[in-house]
């Protein structure tokens, strides 16, 4: 899609005295998960660019926080910040993510951010 | 600026060779059948995205931040404030869109450096050839200097 306008000051007249994300509060509409939601990352093409790590394809976790909206790293990169989405923090088991991770540390957890397009439920 | 010397070239060439990444498979313009999913994904990641990836240790060191450092930093904020691109337009730029040869072989402000000149070229801010004429004659100058 190619914008034969494009404002490139319009996330700072945006954000400017309210602040990223505070600026897209409202706009992502209903989250579809919630605190304590077991998800699934899903496996989307990452073509181009994905904040989304590779590492954490097809993993369980569970949802810690319902973060913020914004729009997702992938619409950002080219400064389309017409779909914000909500945010999620998701921790997972270590030997969830790591098939070598020691047994003897059962207990480490590692904690990342996800857009809701990466979740799925588990 | 005078000519390079053969040779000077030669060696560059040689140093481009070196620098290729190493995926350890021949991998000149292969034919389409050589190419599976796995490997067609392989070779499309994003460079940035190392996390899970086997790897050698690295050496840390202790380090001021260089004079050249804070001025790219600078820039680069300016760039954003202006406007010109947003904190994750600059990150593909500069983590992803180098590639991964210049991704792991710049340091970490020259990657900053890099893009911030990419980006003004990119968005017609400066055409190529007025930038080339610049670094052209910058570098003249300093020549100059250093020959005193």
């Amino acid at each position: 899609m190619s914008k034969n306008q494009h404002d490139r000051a319009h996330h700072a007249k945006k954000a400017s005295g309210v602040g990223d994300p505070q600026c897209f509060r409202g706009e992502a509409g209903q989250a579809k998960f919630k605190n304590g939601d077991m998800v699934r990352i899903r496996d989307l093409p990452d073509i181009f660019y994905t904040r989304c790590q590779v590492y954490t394809r097809g993993a369980v976790g569970r949802i810690t926080k319902v973060v913020y909206e914004s729009p997702a790293a992938e619409d950002e990169a080219w400064d389309n910040t017409d779909h914000p989405e909500w945010f999620y923090s998701v921790v997972f088991r270590q030997h969830e993510l790591w098939p070598d991770y020691p047994a003897s540390y059962k207990n480490d957890t590692l904690e990342t951010e996800f857009s809701e397009r990466w979740l799925e439920q588990a | 600026m005078p000519s390079p010397s053969r040779s000077a070239l030669m060696r560059h060439f040689d140093l481009v060779g070196q620098l290729q990444p190493a995926y350890h498979q021949p991998q000149h313009a292969p034919y389409p059948d050589a190419i599976d999913h796995a490997k067609y994904r392989a070779l499309l990641r994003s460079s940035h995205d190392v996390g899970g990836e086997p790897d050698v240790p690295i050496e840390w060191e202790e380090k001021e931040e260089e004079q050249w450092e804070a001025n790219t930093f600078a820039t680069c904020e300016c760039l954003a404030w202006r406007g010109v691109w947003s904190a994750e337009e600059r990150r593909r730029r500069q983590n992803v869109d180098v590639g991964e040869t210049q991704y792991l072989a710049l340091p970490y402000y020259g990657r900053w450096l890099l893009s911030a000149a990419r980006i003004i070229v990119d968005k017609q801010y400066v055409t190529l050839t007025e930038l080339v004429n610049k670094i052209d004659e910058v570098k003249g100058r300093y020549e100059q200097k250093s020959a005193r």
